[in-house]
């Protein structure tokens, strides 16, 4: 088992290795993109020289793997350079938006949890009930209803009966909680809905494999009260898949998050992602989903290792 | 959408018992599998109204001013009118064309590459199996919406036009939702792969001296066929659903072209709450397809292999 996690712990490094590699060159490879972004900087008139001296500023007359090579260097010691767009370190930047979509995702992934594992569980134990018939066709129609449809519904409706909106002024948590959590909770629901509805048919399918297994009947059939056999026995048996699946759909609710903040106006690390690459501001561009996309590859990593508490069967 | 419907079914019957006449599977499809039934319904009215556009009481999905502008949905325009003064009802047909269009070239080239990727890691093994799953992780590690994002600001100048049949954009949005979802289709026939190679009649065709190629043609693919369909009828709804979040980003089809996705995104928004019915149906209609497929893909998947049942 410290093996298991040894091994991963040091797959780690080579998987943002290849993924940075791989972001880098889709983004700097092609000659004169980043220099073209700093070209609306500066006067047309002027342009083969200050295109020059952009590229020397940025060094982008260096060839490919320099260039890479000073990135991952700087980016190493926490410096992902300064913007294309307004020249100020990304760092600072990246820092501030952090903690926003931390919040979004930590809040959505809780939602999920509280809402997707009773409706699996009440699912799975009445089979073929209308209880269960009616709850996977909503669970299927939840995965089935895009998030930025559901953001939509969410502003326009109830805007249109009650003349109600969402806060749009967005104010940081340790400012002022209630009124953050009043405004981040609607990107959280809307997120919500489609992974609550898949853990529910995650949970649901893993439990019924587990109801009519050998074990189980000898819980029952040693007495114990059907509620201690669903939930010590059979739920816990498929709390693998569901960590599975709530760390994938942690996944999902990072990339969702460009699309929740867009909408709802939150100032994430999701709608800086969205900004730099419509601005073509690669360095930002860069620096924010190398952030995705570490915090994916960690979540992963967890999730892999709480296998091993979760089910003493597994043995790495 | 038949023609899926019979292959699927006449591979369930081939585990129970074969089919007495040729039909037969379908049946048993549409009278087992109710809400898989609607929801192959559902796929083929979609399919009909995106096709047969042109003809089903439509205007010009793109041409300005050809209908009141912002009015209410009415005998005349069902489903409104938006800004522009285009049918909304037109604009939810042409936009199903797109995203059918997409979702369709998507997963027919992510299928494929994913499977002739599997089997040839399967087959070679060793250093370019290790080499296949390692490139499929670091792509699956970003999340979809973020790699294609990239993508588009990557690619978005140097694409080749195809004409009529995908605009240069389009083109752009079936590599950037391939480029996503043929790795995760890779992972799921490797594995397939690797356990079919250790099943007994792998071993017996080696024993009678049969080829690994003539094994892996003859032999594996046949039996990856069931899971391919599976694979594709969850994939489609996926790539449809990625498409138009693509669109409804600003990143996907060209301006002003009909797409589900970008009619709720962009200037129109300013106007959802004064009318209300540009931004429903193209929401509705994008929502019932995703869920048109995932019904069906379920019931395909309960029928093709019950060891999946209920599953995702």
């Amino acid at each position: 088992m410290q093996a298991y996690i040894a091994r991963r712990l040091i797959a780690v490094p080579f998987m943002l290795f290849g993924m940075s590699l791989l972001l880098f060159w889709l983004l700097f490879l092609r000659p004169g993109n980043a220099a073209l972004t700093g070209f609306g900087l500066v006067s047309p008139d002027q342009n083969a020289q200050a295109i020059a001296s952009l590229e020397e500023e940025f060094g982008l007359d260096k060839p490919f793997f320099v260039q890479y090579g000073k990135w991952a260097w700087n980016a190493l010691q926490g410096d992902f350079g300064i913007s294309l767009k307004n020249r100020r370190p990304v760092t600072p930047e990246i820092r501030s938006r952090l903690p926003v979509t931390a919040e979004l995702g930590l809040l959505t992934v809780l939602l999920t949890a509280v809402i997707g594992l009773p409706v699996g569980i009440i699912s799975a134990i009445r089979p073929g009930t209308f209880l269960d018939g009616l709850l996977r066709i909503v669970t299927i129609s939840g995965i089935s209803v895009p998030n930025f449809w559901v953001a939509t519904l969410v502003i326009t409706l109830p805007a249109i009966w009650w003349a109600w909106t969402p806060l749009w002024e967005y104010v940081r948590f340790e400012d002022d909680p209630i009124n953050n959590l009043k405004i981040v909770i609607w990107p959280a629901v809307t997120l919500a809905i489609a992974t609550a509805a898949y853990v529910a048919r995650i949970v649901r399918s893993s439990m019924l494999e587990t109801l009519y297994s050998d074990y189980v009947r000898t819980a029952r059939a040693k007495g114990l009260r059907e509620r201690a056999v669903v939930l010590r026995h059979v739920f816990r048996s498929s709390m693998i898949a569901v960590i599975t699946v709530i760390g994938i759909q942690l996944g999902a609710v990072l990339g969702g998050s460009v699309i929740a903040e867009q909408i709802f106006g939150i100032p994430g690390l999701g709608l800086l992602v969205f900004e730099s690459v419509v601005s073509i501001d690669y360095t930002v561009a860069l620096a924010a989903i190398m952030v995705f996309a570490f915090m994916f590859t960690i979540v992963n990593l967890v999730v892999d290792v709480s296998y091993t508490f979760v089910d003493p069967r597994i043995r790495y | 959408m038949t023609e899926t419907t019979e292959a699927a079914a006449a591979l369930g019957q081939e585990a129970i018992q074969p089919p007495a006449r040729r039909g037969a599977g379908v049946l048993r499809f549409l009278r087992q599998q109710r809400l898989g039934t609607i929801g192959a319904v559902l796929i083929i009215l979609m399919t009909i109204g995106a096709i047969a556009a042109p003809v089903l009481g439509t205007s010009d999905p793109e041409g300005f001013g050809v209908a009141p502008i912002l009015e209410g949905p009415s005998g005349s325009h069902i489903f409104g009118t938006n800004r522009e003064g285009r049918d909304v009802w037109s604009r939810v047909l042409y936009g199903g064309r797109v995203s059918l269009k997409i979702g369709l070239a998507t997963v027919v080239v992510a299928a494929l590459g994913g499977t002739a990727l599997a089997l040839l890691a399967g087959y070679l093994g060793g250093p370019v199996d290790f080499a296949f799953g390692r490139v499929a992780d670091v792509l699956i590690a970003f999340p979809s919406i973020l790699f294609a994002l990239t993508l588009h600001a990557s690619l978005r100048d140097e694409l080749p036009n195809l004409g009529e049949v995908l605009a240069a954009e389009e083109f752009l949005l079936v590599v950037a939702i391939c480029i996503v979802f043929t790795p995760v289709i890779f992972r799921i026939m490797r594995g397939n792969v690797l356990e079919q190679r250790a099943a007994i009649y792998v071993e017996s065709a080696r024993v009678i001296g049969a080829s690994e190629v003539r094994i892996m043609w003859r032999h594996i693919f046949p039996n990856l066929v069931g899971l391919l369909l599976i694979v594709m009828s969850t994939t489609l709804p996926a790539a449809i659903l990625t498409e138009s979040a693509l669109s409804f980003l600003g990143v996907g089809v060209q301006q002003g072209t009909p797409s589900w996705g970008a009619d709720l995104s962009g200037t129109n928004r300013a106007y959802f709450v004064s009318a209300p019915w540009i931004a429903i149906f193209p929401g509705l209609a994008l929502s019932i397809t995703v869920l048109a497929f995932n019904l069906f893909g379920d019931a395909l998947r309960d029928t093709l292999d019950p060891r999946l049942r209920g599953q995702r």
